[in-house]
């Protein structure tokens, strides 16, 4: 502690703290701990670039431990996997085993795409009404209890993944996780800030004791963390296998903590857990072709839906950041979103018109109906003639490796810390997925037995002349796709390298129930253009500089001419690309 | 004689030094009556900090993030924890505009009731901008005491608003350095 009135012993006081505290004070730290660390100055765009192989993930450790396993002879999805673990260690409030989420996987010598979802469902005595109370819906059971809780898939679903495609062990790709969580890590600013942000409902949920506070506080930049616990679950599942997790003392352990919170989550329901190959939902832009997953992501489609709106207006004229790209760009989220509220739902359970809302007649349709000089009153849903027929707040990484196989990967726990809750000396956190169900009790998206809970994670590979052109993906809720959409474009329309259209500022706007809703955006867009969109009726909210609201995009863009692939990670968190 | 005023000095100084690092010299004589209030001016989670850390200094204290005029009745002291948060507001069903008005009125209804307001800053850094700067700006002058995590005040905005004022001011290195100060502000 220091008092502001006394200057003029400072200098001094400075020296003696360095004398007296030097030796044990700086030198400690850094006893094996991970120095790498993001810096506090970080927005001005900067690519990395490589020859052999990248990986990009939302913390330069995971970035790094991914590259170490490439340049051990790991492919892509080995990495990938590798990243994910370790981003469960370093980014613990926005991913890991607690959760779930998409992979989409590029096997370059079948030139094949696939997906694998591993999303987690609802437990079996899940019921539409589960959060109704008296009438109206609870919202802290959706978010902070074990109602909350969906059944995890991502263990899961990077095992099977590693099986399928990887050629490393289980016990190999979790070895760096391992040794981070043992020997702790320096935490960013991101970190402090959002155990700040999330410490009421840390006290709720995890109590004061809980390996996320440090003696019942938020940890602070520059503070050093360690998660024995989390290492020890690692080292459990590394040598017992994924069983541990879904059917022996693990389990257990959430089933104990989730139903002691209230929740309904049992053995039987992490048991029956299976992840999902799918094929990949494929759309179109100019020349490009992109691949990413379907439905209960709906990410992946709702870029392609804008991309066709987008299709039909001059961007490249307008310019990023002018009044009519962004009232263009809001009119049609806001038109996709009536859509969205009324047609997805799990594939498994509820019919999607796949093709129609992805065809580029749809994009032409909502085109039409948007005036370039004034808001729409009203939003309502498509309606097609044609009979429906079935068809089949995160993190995001990307990898390539040197024989140009690729793995874009986005999963999440939901909120930032999730439900909060942390089973018994584990040291993951449980996810609050249930929150993604509908609040309406009739809806495509109601809580239902099972049903996987509708996604906005939208991981892709963007291909030109069939090579794979730009990896990408984000985290951000909602506003996923438009600010994917809004990265695409801003590459392929405004002639921004891959980190530039990154740290472009973003916009979003949606509609419920057909009514519009505010116009969120970065402060950095000018206010001669923010003027302009009020008097063509939309209502602004000014958010930060660079807002994590907006998500933390992750993406490698291949320049297949001259060998090279170019990393860029979001600033908004603590993004890193590495590379060699 | 020389060298033994320098080594003199030399322990003087690390007495100081010592002293003062581990929290135990503050120059603020005004000390403060429980029952106390707690509340936000920006509706940042620092406000539930604030409210663990009047728990661990044993005050008599209830949290109420945005409090009506009924709720200082019985009221000695107002801890205003001073942070703008767009989820904070979005969670209390406030916009910017709106928690701006009702910090202002919020004071002036203290003022008319003479209480005391103590002023935390807890969020550091990542707890300034635009509005919370705003906030900072309306609240401290009109307050009696001020405690700041060190980091949220590298450009000085609350040595000059306490200066300007004549406030006292405490800075501390990390949120639970806070305790033994907030502490010590009361009787």
């Amino acid at each position: 502690m220091k008092i502001k009135d006394k200057p003029t012993l400072t200098w001094i006081k400075k020296t003696l703290i360095l004398i007296l505290i030097g030796p044990f004070g700086l030198a400690s730290p850094t006893l094996n701990s991970d120095r790498a660390y993001p810096s506090d100055n970080q927005h001005r765009p900067c690519n990395v670039i490589a020859k052999n192989g990248m990986v990009a993930a939302a913390h330069p450790i995971a970035a790094e431990k991914g590259l170490e396993i490439l340049k051990k002879g790991g492919n892509a999805v080995d990495a990938a996997v590798a990243t994910a673990f370790t981003l469960n260690v370093v980014e613990p409030f926005a991913s890991g085993i607690g959760g779930g989420g998409f992979m989409v996987i590029y096997l370059a010598g079948d030139k094949k795409v696939t997906t694998i979802n591993f999303r987690e469902k609802a437990p079996a005595k899940t019921t539409p009404d589960m959060f109704m109370r008296e009438g109206e819906t609870d919202q802290t059971l959706r978010t902070s209890h074990g109602l909350a809780v969906a059944v995890p898939g991502a263990l899961s679903g990077w095992d099977y993944a590693l099986k399928k495609y990887g050629s490393m062990s289980l016990d190999e790709v979790m070895e760096p996780a391992i040794k981070t969580a043992e020997n702790g890590f320096i935490l960013s600013s991101t970190f402090s800030k959002i155990n700040k942000d999330e410490y009421e409902k840390l006290m709720l949920t995890a109590g004061e004791d809980s390996c996320y506070l440090n003696n019942g506080f938020p940890y602070e930049q520059g503070d050093i963390f360690k998660n024995p616990d989390l290492a020890e679950t690692f080292k459990t599942i590394a040598s017992h296998g994924i069983k541990e997790f879904y059917q022996g003392a693990l389990a257990q352990k959430i089933v104990s903590i989730v139903q002691k919170k209230g929740g309904i989550l049992d053995l039987d329901d992490l048991k029956t857990y299976k992840p999902i190959e799918q094929q990949p939902l494929k759309g179109s832009y100019k020349d490009y072709t992109l691949y990413t997953v379907g439905p209960p992501a709906s990410g992946g489609l709702h870029i392609i839906q804008l991309l066709n709106i987008l299709e039909n207006w001059p961007l490249g004229k307008w310019g990023c950041s002018s009044a009519e790209y962004i009232h263009h760009f809001s009119e049609a989220l806001r038109f996709i979103f009536a859509d969205r509220e009324h047609y997805l739902g799990d594939p498994e359970f509820v019919d999607i018109p796949i093709d129609q809302l992805t065809s580029e007649d749809y994009g032409e349709n909502i085109a039409s109906l948007i005036d370039p000089k004034k808001m729409s009153e009203h939003y309502p849903f498509t309606e097609f003639n044609e009979k429906i027929h079935k068809k089949a707040n995160t993190t995001h990484l990307c990898v390539v490796d040197k024989d140009g196989n690729i793995v874009s990967l986005t999963q999440s726990i939901n909120h930032f810390f999730g439900s909060g809750i942390v089973p018994e000396n584990c040291g993951f956190i449980l996810n609050n997925h249930m929150d993604d169900f509908s609040s309406r009790t009739d809806s495509n998206n109601s809580p239902r037995p099972n049903h996987r809970p509708l996604s906005s994670m939208g991981p892709l590979i963007l291909f030109k002349d069939k090579s794979p052109f730009l990896i990408l993906g984000s985290p951000g809720g909602t506003r996923i796709f438009p600010s994917l959409t809004q990265i695409i474009v801003n590459i392929l329309d405004f002639s921004m390298d891959l980190d530039e259209a990154i740290e472009a500022p973003r916009f979003f706007s949606y509609s419920v129930l057909g009514e519009a809703r505010p116009l969120s955006v970065e402060s950095r867009i000018p206010e001669t253009v923010l003027k302009a969109l009020e008097k063509w009726g939309h209502q602004i909210d000014i958010r930060e500089d660079y807002d994590t609201y907006f998500g933390g995009a992750q993406g490698i863009l291949i320049l297949e001419k001259d060998g090279l692939l170019h990393g860029g990670a979001d600033s908004r968190r603590d993004g890193h690309a590495a590379g060699y | 004689m020389k060298k033994y005023s320098f080594l003199l000095s030399l322990i003087i100084l690390t007495w100081l030094v010592t002293f003062d690092l581990t929290g135990y010299i503050y120059e603020n004589s005004e000390k403060f009556d429980q029952p106390v209030l707690i509340t936000s001016a920006g509706q940042s989670a620092e406000v539930q900090l604030a409210n663990v850390l009047s728990k661990r200094a044993g005050l008599t204290a209830s949290l109420i993030k945005t409090p009506a005029e009924k709720d200082l009745e019985g009221v000695n002291t107002i801890i205003l924890v001073i942070g703008a948060s767009l989820k904070g507001l979005g969670a209390a069903g406030l916009d910017v505009e709106q928690e701006k008005h009702r910090v202002s009125q919020f004071i002036l209804s203290v003022e008319e009731k003479k209480l005391p307001i103590i002023c935390l800053h807890l969020g550091g850094e990542a707890r300034r901008g635009d509005l919370s700067d705003e906030l900072i700006s309306t609240c401290v002058p009109r307050s009696r005491s001020v405690i700041v995590v060190k980091s949220g005040n590298q450009d000085g905005l609350f040595t000059s608003l306490c200066t300007e004022n004549n406030i006292p001011l405490i800075e501390v290195e990390r949120t639970a350095d806070a305790l033994t100060p907030l502490k010590d502000l009361f009787n």
